[in-house]
């Protein structure tokens, strides 16, 4: 029967099951319902959206993307459209997720003990002395060490983390490194390790932190400047005194809180102009930490995983004489075997500044 | 370009309209969708478009030679020379540095160096789905199972986005004939796409995203510091991991060639209910395991050679298998120990088992899922070594405290192995009740979906763990 001589009426069109038994519908009808359900999740994930496109690189697709998703997410919340992703996030204990926090805010420095100002104007005023002795570590009092910074930090990270487990007296403070893709110092909307560091420090009470950052801080834009300031582009002096300003605050941070601060400093990568501007970088962190002895250490990656010529090296030839694969293939990250080498330089600052070894002489005392 | 972006979103909804338009004019769907499946692929790098289209001219021209050619040895030759063609171009993309590597410390032992360096060569993305695919065209171009058509038409078969970079690895007999017939603008099938679509969604960005980042990466990480019980639960985590993202893409993948007006045959078939290694490998990666058969156990012999041979054509096939998952020793591990299980099943069932009932299925139902949990470990871990940590650490690392075994955690594997066990009529009762509600409702319901996927899944995009093979 054609839909033509169907009873009901020569312009109704006979419906169309699949082999299943079940209604298909047209093209069209697909479209339709492809498009009204992108609208809807849309309104109904505004929010969400918003934050996201705050969050991309500066450009003229975050301006777009903001351009919409603010809008969006007004009339969503007009149309009270945002209540149950809001309703879902409160839930699942995810209430904070949507919130955009770009406030670089650091601890402040406690009161002045002493009328005597300091001479030495490398030794920020708020630290404490450099220990005099060396704090000792045991299984049974091990030191804790916390691990964050971006994706880089990831790898190596999780060789601390195996290394720490051989030693005995270290202790990682969390579950895995504290490693999150696509951060930075430079965009505390993206995710705010400013707020975050501060209380994780109080919450975890670590005795030393791992850092690595500055693998996503190579450009000119960023959020959660002081008011009045702006910044030039990448490396200009504004930003440089910026970054230095970041870098800076989050050691003080850490230090003023007792814990000593092992930075990983960025490797030399496939890009030669990404390695040039990871070196700046580099020297802005390597110079912060050098202004605070006794409280934080760098460690140079970039001779590290150089090869003969200096240039990236892949693959580096281990000490049994064998090749190992030691940077992913982006040519940024780190392999396994390229991790277990920056833990062992990690494991010897920290030699350095603990007492980590001791125990083993008087492993009942 | 991941199906679960906003990029890919936009894509679709300009390449379904345009489509259905050029349809009914098959000259001008075919360089439209060529074009339209370049651009999807161009998306992670444009320069392989290049091997793409090599991989097409060089597969047609040989398939058409062989087609022509009336002497049985010249036809030989050539699809020697055209099988040799497809695997040296994935020896060199996927496994030059893999075979370099293991060369030279392999001859550094006895104080040689091997003359020749590693390259770092970028793996394009989806390569040995389509090199699968263009030999199974040229093969059976070579048996007299399908003729030559168009390149027109095989660079369409072979670049049809929705199976392009992760399968499922669609035959050009089923494919190709769907081209030839334009499909039907009033009968879509878009309660099935829809419902595909959303699970397959939900799969991968909740379930999957979910597990890796809340235990497998971290246990698969550090075994030496995990305890026995994290462990265990790590590999079970890691079993639904890959399950839901791979058949969640494999499900998106069907859904959108659907929405299209295209069917694409069945990848997976709650695998973890299977009873066996044999019935694990009807249910898991159903078109691989078809493809590894046709075209790999069959012209080895297949079991026409005697109980012997046939072992070793299981062993070699599946250590091939393998080996196409990844250039590393682990994935070969990982065959070998599938081998051994279809080996050890052959000789101890026969093979055509009927399957078994009550007590017995249960029974073998969970010996196989721990067996292929088993060789799960050498598929994830990074190396020998840290697999060999991972089964020695669940034996050993009893009575530590065990922090990533949470509620959550738990829920999301029974979810993901439990889902496995689900009547059929229960999603095709969910999908038909869907095809009756109105449109907008339809609409509203997945909009519903999205937005708990979205809600629900880990922040960011990670990719889908078989974009590497």
């Amino acid at each position: 029967m054609t839909a033509e001589t169907h009873p009901t009426g020569p312009r109704r069109r006979r419906r169309r099951s699949t082999e299943d038994g079940r209604r298909a519908l047209t093209a069209g009808h697909a479209l339709v319902i492809a498009v009204l359900a992108l609208v809807f999740a849309c309104l109904l994930n505004a929010p969400g959206m918003h934050k996201r496109a705050f969050n991309q690189p500066d450009g003229w697709k975050r301006d777009v993307a903001l351009d919409v998703s603010a809008p969006l997410a007004d009339v969503s919340h007009a149309l009270l459209l945002d209540r149950p992703r809001k309703l879902l996030q409160r839930a699942l204990g995810r209430s904070s997720e949507d919130q955009i926090n770009t406030a670089v805010v650091f601890t402040p420095p406690p009161p002045a003990t002493s009328t005597t100002p300091t001479t030495n104007p490398r030794v920020p005023r708020a630290s404490p002395p450099p220990k005099p002795h060396k704090l000792a570590f045991s299984p049974s009092h091990p030191l804790r060490l916390w691990i964050a910074g971006d994706s880089l930090v990831i790898t190596p990270g999780w060789a601390i983390v195996r290394a720490s487990g051989r030693a005995r007296a270290i202790r990682p403070a969390t579950e895995a490194p504290d490693g999150r893709v696509g951060t930075g110092l430079e965009r505390p909307d993206v995710f705010n390790w400013f707020t975050y560091i501060r209380q994780q420090l109080r919450k975890l009470k670590p005795n030393a932190l791992v850092l690595e950052f500055g693998g996503n801080d190579d450009h000119s834009y960023m959020t959660g400047l002081p008011k009045g300031v702006s910044i030039g582009s990448f490396s200009s002096p504004s930003w440089r005194a910026e970054y230095r300003r970041r870098v800076g605050g989050l050691l003080d941070t850490a230090t003023r809180e007792g814990v000593f601060v092992v930075w990983i400093g960025l490797p030399i990568t496939r890009s030669p102009a990404q390695t040039q501007r990871y070196d700046i970088i580099n020297s802005i962190v390597e110079a912060e930490t050098r202004k605070r002895p006794g409280h934080a250490a760098y460690v140079d990656t970039y001779s590290t995983f150089a090869s003969d010529d200096g240039g990236f090296a892949q693959y580096l030839t281990n000490s049994s004489g064998k090749e190992e694969l030691v940077r992913a293939p982006d040519g940024v990250h780190f392999e396994p075997a390229g991790g277990d080498i920056i833990a062992r330089m990690v494991l010897k600052r920290l030699n350095e500044q603990f007492d980590l070894t001791t125990w083993r002489k008087h492993p009942n005392g | 370009m991941l199906f679960p972006t906003a990029t890919f979103a936009i894509f679709f909804l300009i390449v379904l309209p345009l489509s259905w338009l050029t349809m009914p004019h098959p000259h001008r769907w075919r360089p439209f969708m060529i074009v339209a499946s370049y651009v999807f692929y161009s998306w992670w790098n444009w320069h392989f478009i290049f091997l793409l289209a090599g991989s097409t001219l060089w597969n047609h021209a040989f398939a058409v030679a062989i087609h022509r050619a009336r002497v049985q040895s010249q036809r030989k030759l050539l699809l020697t020379l055209a099988v040799v063609g497809n695997v040296a171009g994935l020896a060199y993309f996927k496994y030059y540095d893999f075979f370099v590597s293991s060369g030279d410390n392999m001859l550094a032992v006895v104080g040689l160096d091997l003359p020749l360096s590693i390259r770092t060569i970028v793996l394009p993305v989806g390569v040995s789905f389509y090199t699968f695919m263009a030999i199974s065209y040229v093969v059976d171009t070579y048996r007299g199972d399908f003729v030559p058509v168009s390149l027109e038409k095989f660079a369409t078969y072979l670049s049809f986005f929705p199976h392009l970079v992760a399968g499922p690895i669609v035959r050009a007999r089923e494919l190709i004939p769907q081209f030839d017939t334009p499909r039907d603008p009033a009968a879509v099938d878009t309660s099935r796409a829809f419902y595909l679509i959303a699970t397959g969604l939900f799969k991968k960005v909740v379930i999957a995203n979910y597990l890796a980042g809340a235990i497998v990466d971290k246990v698969f990480a550090a075994p030496g510091q995990h305890s026995s019980l994290e462990l265990l639960v790590g590999v079970y985590a890691y079993a639904v991991q890959i399950y839901a993202d791979f058949s969640g893409y494999t499900d998106i993948a069907i859904g959108v060639a659907l929405l299209l007006g295209f069917k694409f045959p069945q990848n997976f078939d709650s695998p973890y209910a299977a009873y066996s290694a044999q019935d694990f490998w009807r249910r898991w990666h159903m078109t691989l395991s078809r493809w590894l058969r046709d075209y790999v156990y069959i012209p080895l012999g297949g079991n026409r050679k005697g109980s012997t041979r046939t072992y070793v054509n299981l062993m070699a096939t599946m250590l091939i298998g393998g080996l196409w998952h990844g250039a590393g020793w682990t994935f070969v591990i990982w065959g070998g120990l599938h081998g051994t299980y279809l080996v050890v099943g052959r000789l101890r069932h026969g093979r055509d088992e009927a399957p078994p009932v009550g007590a017995a299925l249960w029974r073998r139902r969970f010996v196989t899922f721990q067996l292929v949990c088993l060789a799960w470990i050498f598929f994830r871990a990074d190396s020998f070594h840290t697999a060999i940590d991972m089964i020695t650490g669940l034996f050993t690392q009893w009575g530590q405290a065990s922090p990533l075994v949470t509620f959550p955690v738990l829920l999301a594997i029974a979810v993901g192995i439990g889902s496995q066990y689900l009547p059929a009529r229960i999603p095709r009762e969910l999908m038909e009740r869907f095809s009756r509600l109105p449109v907008v409702a339809q609409a509203g319901v997945l909009a519903l979906g999205l937005m708990v996927t979205s809600v629900m899944g880990p922040e960011g995009v990670a990719p889908f763990i078989y974009f590497r093979f």
